[in-house]
């Protein structure tokens, strides 16, 4: 009979920050992810899917995470779902329609935070060699993907200049290295005798 | 164990459905080769809009196109612009040179529109075409008449216009071919300006 108080300080946080990621795809805050690809790709999108991840986190004790649990053993839904939308939201075209039709960008907003959330409750389900197949494969996907956007000629996205373009590619770059090793230390402290872990 | 593979599996399969419709089937990942898609496999009438010539005379565009059964390359351009209109420029008198070369001028037709109303008057066109040597029998250059009809002139041709530093605007810049018909029939590099006259001179009839 013990119910749960719902504003933990984990809901606070969750919400930290998927309100302000949600906020850039509303005006005033929408005009720096119409004019800067950088904007939309490497802060808004991945604050999108931090947010779901947060709000997962904020919830991974409720009814609701529990009924989700069969449907994921071993994390293999959310993780293929996550690569779905991820992919989606990396094809040039799928960037540019959701700066143009504001229906797309709402389908852009639930799917990313979404991801977020699958994503958090696939990892405490999920074996480390799991865990290191669709990290690897992210990581790999985003690299390719960046490196191209950084070095070629071609304007993939009507929306942003090849300039922006160049510097969406280095920063996609980076986050990929950087949740990489995120990824990485995470997996570490798990394995008995390190960190401390007596 | 059961319902997590079957979630997986539609997750999965949901997942190449979507991308694979959405880059119509695996054809396309940008817009562009999208926009080019669409009108080659189904051409477009182009909009009627009100247009300003060099000479001050206001009609229609299809009026004006219409007024011969050649075949047009369109192009898009401000008269201000420095970047990418510049090697446009230099297409257009590439394009212009073949035509006359090959004495194709009674088939084909060049015309470059401006989408900044605001600034292309007719006085703005005149300098345009001399600066670029245009000859008026072959080339012809036309200013929007009401730049409320902006929005609507871009998005009929699948033009995004973007605001660039120092006044500039950056655009996907391509020559689209528009039939006797007067319909979009195809959308070409503006790199390969001879490729776009071989595909104009069928697309007559």
């Amino acid at each position: 009979m013990n119910r749960r108080n719902p504003f933990t300080p984990a809901t606070f946080i969750a919400l930290a920050v998927s309100v302000p990621a949600v906020a850039l795809s509303l005006p005033p805050m929408r005009s720096l992810i119409e004019q800067s690809m950088v904007w939309h790709m490497v802060i808004q999108m991945p604050l999108l899917v931090l947010g779901g991840w947060l709000s997962m986190s904020a919830m991974s004790h409720t009814r609701a995470s529990q009924l989700l649990t069969s449907w994921n053993r071993y994390g293999l839904t959310g993780f293929f779902t996550a690569q779905a939308i991820v992919a989606y939201w990396m094809l040039p075209l799928a960037v540019d329609r959701a700066v143009v039709l504001p229906q797309t960008d709402l389908l852009k907003v639930m799917t990313l935070l979404a991801c977020g959330f699958m994503l958090k409750h696939s990892f405490e389900r999920s074996p480390a060699v799991l865990q290191l197949f669709f990290v690897g494969y992210a990581v790999s996907m985003m690299t390719w993907l960046g490196v191209y956007f950084a070095t070629t000629e071609l304007r993939l996205c009507n929306a942003y200049s090849l300039q922006g373009q160049a510097e969406a590619g280095r920063g996609v770059v980076l986050l990929a290295w950087g949740l990489g090793c995120a990824w990485l230390v995470a997996a570490i402290r798990q394995v008995p005798g390190v960190a401390g872990v007596r | 164990m059961l319902k997590t593979f079957a979630a997986s599996l539609f997750a999965l399969l949901a997942g190449l459905a979507v991308v694979f419709i959405a880059t119509d089937r695996g054809r396309a990942f940008t817009t562009e080769e999208l926009r080019r898609a669409e009108v080659a496999r189904e051409p477009r009438p182009i909009p009627d809009l009100p247009v300003l010539d060099a000479a001050g005379n206001i009609a229609g565009l299809r009026q004006r196109l219409a007024a011969d059964d050649r075949v047009w390359i369109i192009d898009f351009i401000y008269t201000r612009c420095r970047s990418v209109c510049s090697s446009l420029g230099s297409v257009y008198q590439q394009l212009q040179r073949r035509i006359l070369e090959r004495g194709l001028q009674g088939q084909v037709g060049l015309l470059s529109v401006s989408f900044d109303p605001a600034n292309d008057d007719a006085r703005a066109l005149q300098d345009y075409a001399a600066r670029m040597r245009l000859n008026p029998a072959v080339w012809d250059v036309v200013s929007l008449a009401s730049p409320d009809d902006r929005r609507r002139l871009l998005d009929s041709f699948g033009i995004m216009v973007v605001p660039a530093p120092l006044g500039e605007f950056e655009h996907n810049a391509a020559l689209h071919i528009v039939d006797a018909r007067l319909r979009l029939v195809r959308i070409m590099d503006y790199d390969a300006p001879d490729q776009a006259l071989d595909a104009a001179v069928p697309a007559k009839r």
